[in-house]
C-alpha cells in the first residue's frame, strides 16, 4: 500500500525534478569541492551558500503550496512556521557553541550572560542533542499549525478571515520574538554559531553536506506532496479547494482534511527553517515579518500554484531576481520586483508551470480536436491531454 | 546669611519701588541700571548667567522682559568687537539687533561678527522664574496668567510678597486663583508660620490634579514633621479623586487609538470589505496623503505663510484628489481585471504597494519630512483631572466625521446606491443600466482618497515617511476583519474597541505585551464568530 | 603608478611618457586592478532604509574626495553598492558577495545590531574588515571589525551624568524600544545609578514595541512618575522612527525640557529633520558630534556634504562622522601597510589617529573601538544642538564594567595578545576561561 501511494508520486515531471534536484544536489557541491578556484566550472562558496538558500525558500514554498494551490488555505503566516524550525535548530547550534561564546560560559549563550540570565530556561533544555532539536524542528511548528488549525477549521473561519487570522499569528509571534524577556536573543536572534555535529558551520564540507541535504529534503517533500494529492485523499483535497460546502455534504470531515495537509505543510516549513539557519548563519524575529509570509505568497503565485513544480521554480527565479537586482540595481530593485508582481498577476494568473503546462494542454486539445475532425481522433488523445494537467 | 536677608529686603524693596512707581509714574522707575548686568552675560559661564539671572530679577525692572525672554528663545547675542550684549533677529543672512534693555534698534550686523550666549535647561528654569516675578502685575491679563503659571512650576518663597501684592490687585478670577495657588506653593517653602502652611496644603488640595501631588510630595521633605500627617491627608485625597479620573483619561486614550485605527481602516473597509479587494496598497494611500499635506505645507511656508494655520484644511482635498486618482489609475491599469480573483489581488496590490513605496522614495528621499502641526492642533487643555490634548480630540472628532460623511454617501447618494448594487449583485446590477466598471472604479477611487484624506490627520501624529504605510497596513486589516467585511459600523466599533482594549492592558503588561494579547485575543474572536463582530447576513455569506 | 610624477614634469616628452605609461597601466587594469573596491553594505530600501541611505551618500561622497585626492596607493577607489533591504540574512549574503565575488578590500556598512551580528561570522571566516558606524550596546570585539560609533560608556554614562550633575535629576525614566541595544543600555545604566546612590524606586523602566506610535499612555505615565517632587529625567533610548510620535506627544502633553527633560541617544539631526523642534528646546541628546560644531574641518565637511547632495538643507549627524572617522582610518592604515591586505591592515590601523569632525582626533584602540569626546546638546528651535557639554576624548569601552560577567574582560587585538575577550581575573583569553 505505501509503495503505491509512493509509486503514483512518482509520476513522470516529479521524477525528472527529483532528478534535477539531486543532480544539482550533488553536482554543485562536487564542483566546489572538487575543482580548484581558478577553474572555469568552480562554484563559489558564495554562490553554493546562495543556492541552498533558495532551495530552503523552495521546500517553503512548497509547503505553501500544498495548503494553498491544493487546499484552499492562504496561509499569509507561513514564515512563522519556517522560523520556528529554524529557531529549533539555532537553539541547538547555540547550545554548540558551549563554552566558546565570548563570556566563556558553558550553559548560557552569550546574549543570555549580558542580560543577567542566572540559568537556561526551561524550554532551552534538550537542545542540546541533535535528535531531540530536530524533532523539535518539525513537532513544534506541526504543534502551533494543529493548535491554530484545530480551532480555525473546526470553527470553519476560511477565506479572507483565515488569511488574515495567520497574518495576526505571525505577527504577535514577531512582537513576542522581538522581547528580549523572551528568551531567544531579542532582535538579534541567534548568530556566531560554531559546529554542527562536530563539524565546523563554516567549513566548505559542512557546507556541501548542507546543500545536499537540502536538496535531499525538498526532493523528498516534492515526493512526499507528489504523492500526497495524488492519492485519494488528494482528490478530496482539491474538491475541498473547489467546492468546500459540497465535499462537506458528501460526508467528509472537510476540518480534519484541512487540518492534516496544514500540519504536514508546517512540518516541511519548519524543515526548510531548520536547513537554512545554518547556511545563512542567523535567525532572528526578522523571519516572523508578515511581509516574507507574503513574499512567500508571491513566490509561489509566480511559479503557479496548485502545480508542485512550480511554487520550486518561482521561489528560485524570485529570490534569484532579488539578489542579483539588489546588487546590481540598488536604487530600483524595489521596481522591477512590484512590476514583476503586477505583470505575472495579469499575463500569467496560473504562474510560470501554471501557464506552460496550460499551453501545452492547449495544443494538446488542439491537435485532438484537429485530429478528430479529420475523423481519426479517439478518445485516448483527449483522455492523455486532460490527464496531463 | 546675612547677605542673604539683605539681599531678599532689598529685593522686596526693590520690588516694591518698583511697584510704586510703576504706577504712579513708569519713567521714573529708573533703579540701577540693569544694562551692566545683561553685558555681563557675555563673559558668564552657565553658573554666573544664573546668578546674574537673579540679580536681573532683583531689579524688578518690568522693561527687562523683553531681554529675558529674548534669553530663553536662544536670541540674545553679544557683538565680539565690544561684548555688548544685544537681541539679534535674523535678516537674511545678517541680524537685526536691538537693544535689550530700551528695544531701541541697533543696526543689522553680519551673523559671524556675534555670538549666542548660550543657555541650558536650568537657566531657562531660573529665567522662566524671574519673568513670572516681573510681569505678575502686567496690565495685560494673559501675560499675567501666564505669569501665574511660570511661578506656580518653579515656587520660591521670594515670590511670596509679590504674589500676595499681586493678588489684592487682580480683578480677574482665573488669573487670581492661578495666583492664589501659586502663593500657597510658593509659601510652603517660605519661613511662614505652620498654621499659615496647613492652610496652604489645603488650598493645594482643593486645586487637586496630578501637579498638586508632585508640590505636596516635593515640599513634604522640607517641611515641619507636624504638617506631614496634612500632607499625606491631602496626598491620598487627591489620589482617590483622580483615580475615577485616571479610567476616564484611559478611557480617552483608548478612544483616541480607536479613532487613529478607525482612520486607518475606513478607507480599507470600502476598498476590502465592499469591493473585496485585498488591497495591500492601502497603506501607501494613506501615506500619500500624508506626502500631499507635507507638500501643500510647503508650499504654503514657501508662499503664503500666513495661511499655515489653513494648511490641513487646504490639503484635505488635495490628498484625497491625488490618492483618489492614483487609486483610479490602479483600479483601470491592474485590479479590474482581477475581480473575481480576489486572493490574487493581494499580490498585485502588493507589487502595487512596493513601486508606491520606492516612488515615494526617490522623489522625497528615504528620510523624515517634516509637517507642522498648526497652533490650534498643539498643546492641552485639562477637563477636570484629565489632560485632552488638541491633535487627538481633533482627530476623533475628524474620524467620526469622515464616518459619517462615508455612511450618507453609502446610503443616501445614488452613487452609494449604485455601490452597492454593484457589490451585491453585479449582473443584476449591470442589467438595471449600471455602469458597473466605472461604479468599480469610483468605488475604488473613494476607498483610496479616504485613505488620503486619513494620511492628512496621520501626518499630525506620525512619521512621515515612506514606511508610514507599512506600519498601518496589518492594523488596518485587523480592524476590519474583527469588526466584520463589508459593514462599516462593524469597523467603527472595531477600531474604538481594539483601542480601549489596547489602553486597559497597556498599563498592567506593558505596550508590547499588550499588543501581542489583542493580536491573540482577535484570532480567538474570530474563532467565536468567523465572520467578525457585524457579519452580512443572507446568501453573500457563502459568495 | 606614476601619476602624480605627470602633474611635476612640465616637458613634452615627460608628458608623452606618462601618457604612454598611463596607457600601458591603462592595459594591464583589465588583467590586473587598478581600482580598489570596497564595500557600502547599507539598507536602501525597507524599514532602516529611512536611516542608512545616508550613510551610503556619505560613503560616495568620502571615495569622490579621495579619488580627487588621488586614490589610495595611487589607485582610485570604487565602491561597490549592494543593497541589503533590511532583512537580516540578506546582509549575511551581501557580505559574503562582497568579499568574496566583488573582492573588496573592506566594507562600510550595517546599522542595527541584528545586521552586524549576522555579518560577523562572514567577516571572520572570509577574514575581511568591516566598519560599523553606529553606537551599539557593546560587549562585542571581534578581530574583523571596527565600531567607530559610541559604546555605552561614550554616550549614555557621560549624558546621565551630565543630568545628575548639572540639572540635579534625582529619579529616571528610562524608556527604550524592546529590542537588545536599549535592554543592554538601560542594564548598565540602571547598574551605573544604582551605584550612584540613586534608590530603585527611583528609575522607572519602560519598553514598547519597534515603531511604536501611540504614546499617549506612556506619557501621562513620564508625567505621573514624574510628580513625585523629585528632578526627574527620562533616558531615551527608543529607536529612531518611533521618535517623532513620542516628541509630537511630548510636546503636546506640554511636558516642557525645564520640568522634565529627556535625554535621547537615538536622536539626531536627521530624525529632528522629520520635526517641527519648537515644543522640545531644551531636551537632550547626547553623541559625539552635532552638525553645531564649531570647528574648521565640519564646515568643510558640511560644505561638500552639501555639494555633494546638492542640498544645502541636507543635515550631518553623529553616524555620517563615524563613518567618515572609519574610512579615513582605513586610508591611512593602508598607505601605512602599503598595501590593503586583510591581516596587514589589522595590524597596521591600531593607533592610527585621523581627525574627528569636532575638532579633535580619534584614535583606533587595541580594542578595534576609538577614542571621541562625549557632547551633550540641547534641542533648538531650528531642529540643530546647542553643545552644552564636551569632555575630553573616551575610549570606547566594549565589555562594560557595569555587567557583572563583563566587568573582567578586556579586547585587546594587538600581538601577542590578540584577544577579544580577555580575561583580566584569570588571566586567559576566551572568557571566562572555566
Amino acid at each position: 500500500m505505501i509503495s503505491g501511494f509512493v509509486f503514483r508520486a512518482l509520476e513522470g515531471r516529479i521524477v525528472a525534478a527529483v532528478g534535477i534536484l539531486l543532480g544539482i544536489g550533488i553536482l554543485v557541491p562536487a564542483l566546489n569541492l572538487l575543482t580548484p578556484p581558478d577553474s572555469a566550472i568552480h562554484i563559489p562558496t558564495y554562490a553554493m551558500a546562495l543556492f541552498g538558500k533558495y532551495l530552503c525558500y523552495a521546500l517553503l514554498a512548497l509547503a505553501l503550496d500544498l495548503v494553498w494551490g491544493y487546499c484552499g488555505i492562504l496561509s499569509l503566516g507561513h514564515g512563522a512556521f519556517f522560523a520556528l524550525g529554524g529557531y529549533a535548530m539555532g537553539m541547538y547550534l547555540m547550545r554548540q557553541i558551549g563554552p566558546r561564546g565570548v563570556y566563556g560560559n558553558p550553559i548560557l549563550p552569550d546574549f543570555m550572560v549580558f542580560l543577567n540570565y542566572k540559568e537556561l530556561p526551561w524550554f532551552w533544555h534538550g537542545f542540546d542533542w541533535f535528535i531531540f532539536a530536530m524533532a523539535m524542528v518539525i513537532v513544534v511548528p506541526g504543534l502551533l499549525a494543529f493548535i491554530f488549525g484545530w480551532f480555525a477549521f473546526r470553527s470553519r473561519v476560511n477565506g479572507v478571515y483565515l488569511s488574515i487570522i495567520t497574518q495576526a499569528m505571525t505577527y504577535a509571534l514577531l512582537l513576542a520574538f522581538f522581547r528580549n524577556d523572551m528568551g531567544f536573543g531579542g532582535n538579534n536572534g541567534l548568530t556566531d554559531f560554531k559546529d554542527i555535529l562536530g563539524f565546523s558551520v563554516q567549513a566548505d564540507g559542512t557546507r556541501a553536506v548542507l546543500f545536499f541535504m537540502s536538496a535531499l529534503m525538498l526532493s523528498l517533500c516534492l515526493i512526499l506532496a507528489s504523492a500526497i494529492v495524488r492519492s485519494k485523499f488528494g482528490k478530496v483535497l482539491v474538491g475541498v479547494r473547489d467546492a468546500e460546502s459540497r465535499v462537506r455534504f458528501l460526508g467528509f470531515r472537510v476540518e480534519n482534511i484541512k487540518l492534516f495537509t496544514f500540519v504536514v505543510s508546517a512540518m516541511m516549513a519548519g524543515i526548510a527553517g531548520a536547513l537554512f539557519v545554518p547556511q545563512v548563519g542567523i535567525i532572528n524575529p526578522g523571519e516572523f515579518a508578515p511581509a516574507n509570509s507574503i513574499e512567500v505568497v508571491v513566490w509561489t503565485a509566480v511559479g503557479g500554484r496548485g502545480t508542485l513544480i512550480g511554487p520550486i521554480i518561482g521561489a528560485i527565479l524570485v529570490n534569484g531576481g532579488k539578489s542579483f537586482f539588489t546588487g546590481a540595481f540598488p536604487e530600483i530593485w524595489l521596481f522591477a520586483l512590484g512590476g514583476l508582481f503586477i505583470a505575472v498577476t495579469l499575463f500569467l494568473p496560473k504562474g510560470i508551470v501554471g501557464t506552460i503546462q496550460h499551453g501545452l494542454k492547449a495544443r494538446h486539445a488542439l491537435k485532438a480536436a484537429a485530429d478528430a475532425e479529420k475523423g481519426r481522433g479517439d478518445a485516448t488523445t483527449v483522455a492523455q491531454a486532460q490527464a496531463a494537467e | 546669611m546675612t547677605s542673604k536677608v539683605a539681599f531678599r529686603v532689598l529685593q522686596s524693596l526693590g520690588l516694591l519701588l518698583c511697584l510704586i512707581f510703576s504706577l504712579a509714574a513708569p519713567s521714573f522707575a529708573q533703579q540701577t541700571d540693569p544694562k551692566p548686568l545683561i553685558d555681563a552675560l557675555s563673559k558668564a559661564d552657565f553658573g554666573e548667567a544664573e546668578k546674574l539671572i537673579g540679580q536681573l530679577a532683583a531689579t524688578g525692572d518690568a522693561r527687562l522682559v523683553p531681554a529675558l525672554n529674548a534669553f530663553s528663545e536662544g536670541d540674545l547675542y553679544f557683538r565680539k568687537s565690544d561684548n555688548l550684549v544685544f537681541i539679534g533677529k535674523a535678516a537674511g543672512s545678517n541680524y537685526e539687533l536691538t537693544d535689550p534693555v530700551t528695544g531701541a534698534s541697533a543696526g543689522q550686523t553680519a551673523k559671524n561678527a556675534v555670538t549666542k550666549i548660550k543657555i541650558n535647561n536650568s537657566l531657562r528654569r531660573v529665567i522662566r522664574s524671574a519673568m513670572g516675578g516681573l510681569t505678575l502685575l502686567s496690565p495685560d491679563r494673559g501675560v499675567r496668567l501666564q505669569a501665574a503659571d511660570a511661578v506656580l512650576r518653579s515656587p520660591s518663597a521670594e515670590n511670596l510678597e509679590l504674589l500676595e501684592t499681586a493678588i489684592s490687585k487682580e480683578t480677574d478670577g482665573e488669573v487670581k486663583a492661578r495666583m492664589v495657588e501659586a502663593r500657597a506653593v510658593s509659601l510652603l517653602s517660605s519661613d511662614r508660620s505652620i498654621d499659615e502652611k496647613r492652610t496652604a496644603i489645603q488650598t493645594i488640595k482643593n486645586y487637586g490634579g496630578r501637579n498638586a501631588i508632585g508640590i505636596l510630595m516635593g515640599a513634604s521633605a522640607g517641611l515641619d514633621p507636624s504638617l506631614k500627617g496634612d500632607v499625606d491627608a491631602a496626598i491620598a485625597s487627591i489620589e482617590s479623586g483622580q483615580r475615577l479620573w485616571d479610567i476616564g483619561q484611559n478611557v480617552w486614550y483608548g478612544v483616541s487609538l480607536g479613532s487613529v485605527l478607525l482612520l486607518a481602516a475606513i478607507g480599507l473597509a470600502i476598498t476590502f470589505g465592499v469591493m473585496g479587494i485585498i488591497n495591500m496598497a492601502h497603506g501607501e494611500m494613506v501615506m500619500l496623503g500624508a506626502y500631499s499635506t507635507f507638500v501643500v505645507q510647503q508650499l504654503i511656508r514657501d508662499h503664503a505663510p500666513g495661511l499655515f494655520d489653513w494648511s490641513l484644511a487646504i490639503a484635505l482635498p488635495v490628498a484625497f484628489l491625488v490618492t483618489g486618482a492614483v487609486g483610479l489609475v490602479v483600479e483601470r491599469g491592474v485590479i479590474r481585471f482581477l475581480y473575481g480573483r480576489p486572493l490574487e489581488t493581494l499580490l498585485a496590490t502588493w507589487g502595487v504597494s512596493l513601486i508606491l513605496q520606492q516612488t515615494i522614495r526617490s522623489i522625497f528621499g528615504p528620510t523624515n519630512q517634516e509637517v507642522g502641526n498648526p497652533s490650534w492642533m498643539s498643546g492641552s487643555f485639562p477637563v477636570g483631572g484629565m489632560t485632552i490634548t488638541w491633535n487627538r480630540m481633533w482627530i476623533i472628532a475628524f474620524s467620526l466625521s469622515i464616518f459619517v460623511a462615508l455612511l450618507v454617501v453609502m446610503k443616501k447618494s445614488s452613487f452609494g446606491l449604485n455601490m452597492r448594487a454593484v457589490t451585491q449583485n453585479r449582473r443584476m446590477a449591470s442589467s438595471m443600466g449600471i455602469k458597473t466598471p466605472w461604479v468599480d472604479a469610483f468605488t475604488f477611487a473613494l476607498g483610496s482618497g479616504i485613505a488620503g484624506i486619513a494620511g492628512v490627520a496621520l501626518s499630525q501624529i506620525d512619521n512621515v515617511s515612506p514606511n508610514l504605510g507599512q506600519s498601518y497596513i496589518i492594523d488596518s486589516f485587523m480592524v476590519v476583519v474583527f469588526g466584520g467585511v463589508g459593514n462599516l459600523w462593524g469597523t467603527l466599533v472595531g477600531a474604538l474597541s481594539l483601542g480601549v482594549l489596547n489602553k486597559f492592558l497597556e498599563p498592567s503588561v506593558g505596550a508590547v505585551l499588550g499588543k501581542i494579547l489583542v493580536l491573540v485575543l482577535i484570532i480567538l474572536f474570530i474563532q467565536k464568530r468567523p465572520r467578525g463582530l457585524f457579519a452580512l447576513k443572507g446568501r453573500a455569506v457563502e459568495a | 603608478m606614476t601619476f602624480k610624477s605627470k602633474s611635476g614634469k612640465s616637458k613634452l616628452g615627460g608628458a608623452l611618457l606618462a601618457a604612454v605609461m598611463s596607457a600601458t597601466a591603462l592595459q594591464g587594469a583589465f588583467a590586473a586592478d587598478d581600482t580598489i573596491k570596497i564595500g557600502v553594505l547599507h539598507s536602501l530600501s525597507g524599514t532602516m532604509a529611512i536611516s542608512e541611505t545616508t550613510l551610503k551618500d556619505v560613503m560616495l561622497m568620502l571615495v569622490a574626495e579621495q579619488n580627487k585626492k588621488g586614490g589610495v596607493l595611487g589607485k582610485k577607489l570604487e565602491a561597490v553598492v549592494v543593497d541589503p533591504a533590511s532583512d537580516w540574512p540578506l546582509f549575511a549574503e551581501k557580505a559574503r558577495q562582497l568579499i568574496s565575488q566583488d573582492k573588496v578590500a573592506a566594507v562600510f556598512g550595517c546599522w542595527t545590531s541584528s545586521s552586524r551580528k549576522s555579518v560577523l561570522p562572514v567577516f571572520e571566516e572570509l577574514n575581511s574588515i568591516l566598519f560599523y558606524p553606529v553606537q551599539y550596546e557593546g560587549e562585542e570585539s571581534s578581530r574583523n571589525i571596527f565600531y567607530t560609533g559610541a559604546a555605552p560608556n561614550q554616550q549614555a554614562i557621560p549624558a546621565v551624568d551630565y543630568l545628575a550633575k548639572k540639572e540635579g535629576v534625582k529619579r529616571w525614566v528610562l524608556a527604550g524600544t524592546d529590542y537588545v541595544y536599549p535592554q543592554t543600555t538601560n542594564k548598565i545604566l540602571k547598574a551605573y545609578l544604582m551605584s550612584k546612590g540613586v534608590a530603585e524606586s527611583d528609575i522607572m523602566v519602560n519598553y514598547t514595541p519597534f515603531g511604536h506610535s501611540d504614546w499617549q499612555t506612556i506619557v501621562s505615565d513620564i508625567k505621573k512618575f514624574g510628580s513625585a517632587g523629585k528632578k526627574t529625567a527620562v533616558v531615551s533610548t527608543i529607536n529612531g522612527d518611533a521618535n517623532v510620535p513620542f516628541y509630537k506627544e511630548l510636546g503636546n502633553q506640554g511636558i516642557k525640557a525645564e520640568d522634565i527633560p529627556v535625554v535621547a541617544f537615538s536622536v539626531g539631526e536627521e530624525e529632528l529633520a522629520g520635526l517641527d523642534t519648537k515644543p522640545l528646546v531644551g531636551h537632550l541628546a547626547a553623541w559625539n558630534y552635532f552638525q553645531s560644531v564649531d570647528a574648521d574641518v565640519n564646515a568643510e565637511f558640511i560644505k561638500e556634504w552639501h555639494a555633494f547632495t546638492k542640498n544645502d538643507k541636507r543635515v550631518t549627524n553623529d553616524p555620517m562622522e563615524a563613518a567618515y572617522i572609519g574610512f579615513n582610518a582605513w586610508v591611512k592604515a593602508v598607505e601605512a601597510a602599503g598595501t590593503t591586505n586583510t591581516d596587514a591592515v589589522l595590524d597596521s590601523i591600531i593607533g592610527v589617529s585621523v581627525p574627528n569632525l569636532s575638532g579633535g582626533t580619534s584614535t583606533v584602540m587595541p580594542n578595534h573601538h576609538i577614542t571621541k569626546p562625549v557632547l551633550i546638546g540641547e534641542i533648538q528651535a531650528d531642529g540643530q544642538f546647542d553643545i552644552v557639554q564636551e569632555t575630553a576624548p573616551v575610549v570606547g569601552d566594549e565589555w562594560s564594567d557595569y555587567l557583572p560577567d563583563s566587568k573582567n574582560l578586556i579586547s585587546d587585538w594587538r600581538k601577542p595578545m590578540s584577544c577579544g575577550n580577555f580575561n583580566v581575573a584569570s588571566g586567559k583569553c576566551g572568557g571566562k576561561g572555566s
